[in-house]
């Protein structure tokens, strides 16, 4: 028996050792007088480390009652938790609720713009408001639209209108996608930076 | 008989989380002496065990909201004791760059009087411990006085097992020759 089990040895000492490993070095134990050594030294180390006594310590209960004492009040009741939470998730609902509703009225004011251009206005804006979901009235200046169309001078304000009402909406856009991403970088921090104990260094 | 114990212990975590001191203290309760045991063998002062224990238990409350079930709630409080112990000893300096070689035997023949005296042993051995790395003795105080296996280590240090094997097996080598004396006093002390 030349390779001795020198490395495997504290883990067989601790019950480690399972298998194939743990027949390895039993067997080369009973064969080896070095290792049976070194793992005897092993057991009066052990033995040696548990003459060091343990000091007094308060009585468990007393102790905690004087941590109980320390306790700072950082902690926060879970009612206001929660409803910081709901508060929370409610950000980015609001920021699509209210994109919703700006789009939908930019487009609603954006056609009327379009079809007063075309001086298609009369009876329409005032059915549209009252009653946007109609969709007949739609096509119906939708239609207009393409007979229309072939006058360079309609064309130019027509350009004008769209820009008019294209920048507003771009911006609308850009502002949202901000606000969103913002919000969505604070979560991304809030759950990465978890309080988290430090390690024991090597 | 696990279960039980590991089910009312999760339900006080749980009232802790949500705010609840009485539940919390009642986690202190269960946990103080393995606590202090593993402070004071790391940095061998009673007193700064003492706060470093009160100190890891005012910093679990705090982080409370981060301990997740799959650690064990021991195994958690240690890693944080470890810390707090750590901490402690650095703002207090009060661990002496141990001068171990001053107390080592010189001779290869311990004196009667060197035999008689139990209290210089022990202190040689705290000694000894305190002289080892943080990292391996944190794995030694595990191992050793709290009978942990090396996956409790492992998840209690959050270290890699391989780790956790090198760790000890360099901290009871450096012991070994730090102690090799006393081993054979003892040695001699059984064959006599
Ligand atoms: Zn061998």
């Amino acid at each position: 028996m030349s390779n001795h089990v020198i490395e495997w040895l504290n883990a067989y000492f601790d019950g480690e050792l399972q298998g194939y490993r743990l027949h390895q070095v039993e067997a080369h134990l009973a064969g080896c007088e070095a290792c049976r050594a070194e793992l005897e030294s092993l057991g009066k180390l052990s033995g040696l480390l548990h003459e060091v006594p343990l000091p007094d310590f308060p009585s468990p209960e007393r102790f905690a009652s004087q941590i109980n004492l320390l306790l700072p009040q950082k902690r926060t009741p879970p009612p206001r938790r929660s409803l910081f939470e709901v508060g929370w998730w409610m950000i980015p609902v609001g920021i699509m609720a209210v994109w919703v509703f700006v789009s939908t009225a930019l487009l609603l004011s954006n056609v009327v713009s379009v079809a007063d251009s075309f001086g298609l206005l009369g009876t329409t804006t005032s059915s549209w408001i009252s009653s946007p979901a109609e969709t007949a009235d739609l096509t119906a200046v939708l239609g207009g639209f393409g007979v229309l169309g072939g006058d360079s001078l309609q064309w130019a304000e027509r350009t004008e209108s769209l820009t008019r009402s294209m920048v507003p909406q771009f911006v609308l856009q850009v502002s949202v996608a901000v606000l969103y991403l913002a919000w969505f970088a604070t979560w991304l921090a809030r759950h990465t930076r978890q309080p988290r104990e430090g390690l024991i260094e090597g | 008989m696990v279960t039980v114990q590991a089910v009312s212990e999760a339900k006080l975590i749980i009232s802790s989380q949500s705010g609840d001191r009485s539940a919390f203290s009642e986690l202190v309760r269960l946990h103080t002496r393995g606590v202090f045991n593993v402070v004071y063998r790391m940095c061998g002062d009673a007193l700064i065990a003492e706060d470093a224990t009160q100190e890891t238990f005012i910093r679990a409350w705090q982080n409370l909201s981060s301990y997740r079930p799959q650690t064990s709630l021991r195994n958690w409080l240690y890693r944080i004791a470890f810390n707090a112990g750590m901490d402690m000893l650095r703002k207090e300096k009060r661990i002496l760059p141990t001068d171990i070689e001053d107390l080592q035997l010189k001779d290869d023949q311990p004196s009667p009087e060197s035999l008689a005296s139990q209290n210089e042993r022990t202190a040689l051995v705290q000694k000894a411990i305190l002289s080892l790395p943080d990292a391996s003795r944190a794995v030694l105080v595990l191992k050793e006085y709290e009978g942990m296996s090396y996956r409790e280590i492992a998840e209690a240090l959050d270290i890699p097992l391989g780790t956790v094997m090198s760790r000890l097996n360099y901290a009871r080598k450096l012991l070994k020759e730090k102690l090799e004396p006393k081993l054979f006093v003892s040695m001699e002390v059984e064959h006599v």
